[in-house]
């Protein structure tokens, strides 16, 4: 799937947001929102809140999860630990970069927030590098992946799987031929499975 | 199996349109990432259909200038693309394994078990026969006569089930196992739920179909 695509099924998650006007609740397909109240805050989805946004009639409230504090301890634990740790949620990447795009001055200290999470994202796929290495290198053709987020699935979509199924023709195609000469089948494939 | 289809239909009574709407993008997002085409869901396709007739007509009530109106279109329009790229999907994968999908759909529709609409069928099965005459046409017809054959299932392209896909454990499911290709090492996984997996399509396409797995 493209990079777009996967922005466009986050962009369902739920915002927060301060609305400058008016109205009543309003029946979606996808649930029913509002009503909404100039001033007080309410719950949409991202894509309405981008929406509004960019219409000026709401500001965005940033999520808990987008605070400093709380961003300096995700990437500490994710520095420390040789797994990939639980991210906020599934789609913490498109939330930022569609909140930090669309409503910066929303946001205190958007930049310091920005710089984090391309720090948190930048560890994660080094991480995620090194991992499919290994598992290319132990033969493997199972990996567990708890915790990546769909982008970041995603990212390395167009090597990883390609690269398992080449490897997998490679393995068939060996085997066939030293079946064929040795008339045995004693190859013994040590360490199919590596956990991400 | 009686049963469940029966219960189904009896929950599909009370469905909520967010909840078609949920089942159609996990439909959408699991026909994109598998390698072959996945069972028809016609059903929730044409409720949502109706239910964005309904919408556009009560749209069209409201004044063009009414900030409500765009915001009814804006998710019409964000659905629509679902669906649409949802149907082409099943299109282009009908169009790329043309003669295999025939040749099993005829299978299954004799067991009531068929993957395709109706008129998904009767599109494969004339895409298969415009493939035909145009080759008869233009090579066939003109080649020797001891070539003329028109071996259909030497053409066949078959997906790639062996091909490695990405998913995530809708409920946990114990003990699938991962057939070494050799036979001498076959591996046992457990999928929990909430867990995500990078493993061969065809050890796991049942699941899809089924909904316990996602792909990602």
């Amino acid at each position: 799937m493209d990079p777009y695509e996967i922005e466009f099924i986050g962009e369902n998650r739920i915002a927060s947001i301060i609305p400058n006007f008016s109205y009543d609740k309003i029946y979606l397909i996808c649930g029913e929102f509002g009503p909404f109240r100039a001033g007080l805050p309410m719950n949409v989805p991202l894509w309405l809140a981008v929406m509004l946004k960019q219409k000026q009639k709401c500001r965005i409230v940033p999520p808990d999860w987008m605070e400093i504090d709380n961003l300096e301890n995700i990437k500490e634990e994710e520095k420390r630990s040789r797994f990939f740790t639980k991210m906020p949620h599934e789609h913490y990447m498109v939330e930022a970069k569609l909140i930090l795009g669309a409503a910066s001055e929303d946001i205190p200290n958007a930049s310091e927030i920005k710089t984090i999470i391309k720090d948190i994202w930048d560890i994660r796929m080094s991480k995620l590098r090194t991992s499919m290495d290994a598992l290319m290198k132990s033969g493997g053709s199972y990996g567990r992946l708890d915790h990546l987020t769909m982008m970041e699935i995603n990212s390395v979509k167009p090597l990883l799987p390609s690269a398992m199924n080449e490897l997998l023709k490679i393995q068939m195609t060996s085997k066939k031929s030293t079946s064929a000469t040795l008339n045995s089948s004693t190859f013994s494939q040590s360490g199919t499975s590596q956990n991400m | 199996m009686d049963t469940e289809d029966l219960e189904l239909s009896d929950e599909e009574e009370e469905i909520t349109a967010d909840v078609v709407l949920k089942t159609i993008q996990n439909l959408w997002q699991n026909e994109r990432l598998s390698p072959e085409i996945l069972p028809h869901r016609n059903d929730m396709v044409e409720c949502m259909l109706g239910q964005i007739q309904h919408m556009e007509r009560n749209i069209n009530k409201l004044p063009k200038t009414d900030l409500r109106a765009s915001i009814h279109k804006m998710e019409l329009n964000r659905i629509k693309y679902i669906i649409c790229n949802y149907l082409k999907t099943r299109l282009d994968k009908i169009e790329k394994y043309c003669i295999t999908i025939v040749n099993d759909e005829k299978q299954r529709t004799e067991s009531g078990t068929n993957y395709l609409t109706p008129s998904e069928f009767r599109y494969a099965q004339e895409y298969l026969l415009s493939i035909e005459h145009h080759l008869k046409e233009t090579i066939l017809n003109r080649v020797p006569g001891n070539m003329q054959a028109f071996e259909i299932n030497k053409m066949a392209i078959v997906p790639a089930l062996q091909s490695h896909v990405f998913l995530k454990a809708n409920e946990t499911v114990n003990g699938i196992v991962l057939e070494d290709h050799f036979g001498d090492q076959d591996e046992e996984i457990d999928l929990e739920e909430g867990s995500q997996h990078i493993l061969q399509y065809k050890f796991i396409a049942d699941l899809v179909k089924n909904g316990k797995v996602q792909l990602v």
